[in-house]
């Protein structure tokens, strides 16, 4: 009895270490975002805010374009997300399901691609979105973003898709649908998981890519939060209170949609296994 | 009745073989889209980056002009600045690879208990990962401020003097690297979590009535059951070590000085504020073909794994 109330404790305090690791970050810069400029100063530091206070947030709202870096992050990740998830599903399926030529070339050269060195590719794109005069659109980002999560999205839809029985397509088929219909009929919903799993990695990915959003489209205009918060700084100062409060705007929506589909990211992440 | 299965099965065969034959063209049709995309999103740059790293080719004065090798050759024997950088790149993979690796292999095997309430545990090891990575960058920044920042107030908490983490050249590359570490490790640890749980349970017990120690059981029976998940995760974070930028970006944007610049910081540089094209192409070349040298290595890896599964 005693014995098994150590062990209970021991496992509390392992669980204990993993989440305090991953949460302590981001609730110091709660803690932080709810300071006043006076209490930041302070020396020594204080812990827990002495006075919470919203101002910051009110600042951040006011004064700092951030609802407009959100939208150009949801904009983007969202259009990027779907246009991915479209383009992988057909290469999915057909590595699944189709006996296409070359099938292992296929697949090396998606885990090569989800290998590419963004740097390299940043180079060239700037010059041809520049030239296309698509430097600081929406396309701009939409376009490279949906092929740097197509590999590690059709990897965890072809797993997903591999479960499903083929004699339930088949069986679709003899009772008169096309290929296609069985496809759109049968085997979508019955992948619907795979996809959304699919989807969750590629809008994470979209929403917290940093490098082509800075290169591509760096007019305040049209930056992306992450850009945009980075951006805040000044020459020498970094302005905290304004900094800490965006984070935590910023770092919410992608929390709560972690939180509430931690399971599918998991299985995704683990099926996927090469994006990270 | 006996007539109507065999019409089904003959038609079932009918249709089967007719597909067969539009099979490989509906393939290549689906495949066509992906293809495409990456045509023009991958494979065109790449050409483009390889013509103009043969160019002198800056927007702040006008021409273009073919020079052969010479920005490579440039970039290996003479730019100082290009090795200092490549070095720096070097230090934070050889650091911060391994480093990620034996954190995350603690996080997994704290992670791998028979939690009750399994959503916090999860969602410590998915948050960092989640975090992009500039913002992992700035909140660590914020910490190792010198009079703000945590970690100089726990300095003094445990009575060290209070260090300059920003300023001092060293201490800024260590900072980064925590970061980093940090940053990458719960990654490794999924991961790692996902190769552990797949360890028979059996395995453990058979070690326990032979009267193996708990460490013994973990050299003997739980690395090299994890072999194949490390190996793989250790090549792919090297592969993402080799373009590190976002971190040292938000935290000490390659200072002081170049302390902290890495190849990819450089080259970015080198494209975007210095808009010289022709050697900035050159370098993410040379990037090219040794992300290209690490790639390859891992898809050798990968195919033989799952060969052998």
């Amino acid at each position: 009895m005693i014995a098994n109330l150590g062990k209970r404790k021991t496992t509390m305090l392992a669980g204990a270490i993993v989440a305090i690791n991953g949460f302590f970050p981001a609730l110091w810069i709660f803690f932080t975002s709810l300071k006043t400029e006076t209490e930041l100063l302070r020396y020594p530091i204080t812990i827990v805010p002495e006075d919470p206070t919203l101002q910051n947030y009110t600042r951040v709202f006011v004064d700092q374009p951030i609802l407009l870096f959100m939208w150009n992050s949801v904009v983007v990740a969202s259009l990027s997300t779907l246009l991915c998830i479209f383009v992988s599903a057909l290469a999915a399926y057909a590595i699944v399901r189709l006996r296409i030529p070359g099938r292992n070339i296929v697949l090396s050269l998606l885990l090569a691609v989800s290998m590419f060195p963004l740097i390299s590719l940043m180079v060239p794109l700037f010059q041809t979105m520049r030239t296309l005069g698509w430097l600081n659109t929406y396309p701009a980002l939409i376009f490279p973003y949906a092929v740097l999560s197509m590999p590690v999205c059709t990897l965890v839809m072809a797993s997903f898709f591999q479960d499903i029985p083929a004699d339930l397509e088949n069986a679709a088929m003899i009772d008169g649908c096309s290929r296609l219909g069985a496809l759109w009929h049968v085997v979508v919903p019955l992948a619907a998981p795979g996809v959304f799993t699919a989807a969750i990695l590629a809008f994470v990915n979209a929403w917290d890519e940093f490098l082509l959003a800075l290169t591509l489209s760096s007019r305040v205009a049209s930056r992306t939060l992450p850009v945009g918060i980075t951006l805040y700084q000044g020459e020498f100062a970094f302005p905290w209170p304004i900094i800490s409060a965006a984070l935590v705007v910023a770092i919410v929506p992608i929390c709560v949609l972690i939180a509430i589909f931690q399971e599918r990211v998991v299985s995704g992440l683990t099926a996927g296994g090469v994006k990270g | 009745m006996g007539a109507s299965v065999t019409a089904t099965t003959g038609a079932k065969r009918y249709k089967l073989s007719k597909l067969e034959k539009s099979e490989r063209l509906l393939g290549i049709a689906l495949l066509t889209p992906a293809a495409l995309l990456l045509l023009a999103v991958v494979v065109y740059p790449i050409v483009e980056l390889l013509i103009n790293s043969l160019y002198s080719y800056r927007l702040t004065r006008p021409g273009y002009r073919f020079i052969g090798l010479e920005n490579y050759a440039y970039a290996l024997f003479e730019d100082d600045r290009f090795w200092h950088a490549t070095l720096n790149t070097v230090i934070f993979a050889v650091v911060t690879v391994p480093g990620a690796l034996v954190v995350g292999l603690g996080l997994a095997l704290l992670a791998n208990q028979p939690f009750k309430v399994k959503w916090p545990v999860r969602l410590g090891l998915l948050l960092p990962w989640a975090l992009p990575l500039v913002f992992a960058g700035l909140i660590f920044r914020w910490f190792f401020e010198y009079r703000s920042g945590i970690v100089n107030a726990a300095f003094e908490f445990v009575g060290l003097p209070p260090q300059n983490w920003i300023t001092d050249p060293n201490l800024a590359f260590f900072a980064v690297c925590v970061a980093i570490v940090w940053k990458s490790s719960s990654f490794m640890a999924l991961i790692l979590l996902a190769g552990l749980q797949t360890i028979p349970k059996s395995l453990y017990e058979a070690a326990e009535v032979d009267g193996a120690s708990k460490f013994q059981q973990f050299v003997e029976i739980t690395l090299p059951m994890l072999k194949p998940a490390i190996v793989v995760a250790l090549i792919f974070r090297t592969i993402t070590a080799i373009q590190t930028f976002d971190i040292p970006y938000a935290m000490t944007n390659g200072g002081p000085g170049n302390a902290t610049e890495t190849m990819a910081m450089y080259i970015h540089k080198t494209t975007i504020d210095f808009l010289d094209l022709g050697y900035g192409s050159a370098l993410a070349a040379i990037m090219f073909v040794v992300s290209a040298i690490a790639t390859s290595v891992y898809l050798r890896h990968t195919r033989r794994d799952t060969g052998r599964n």
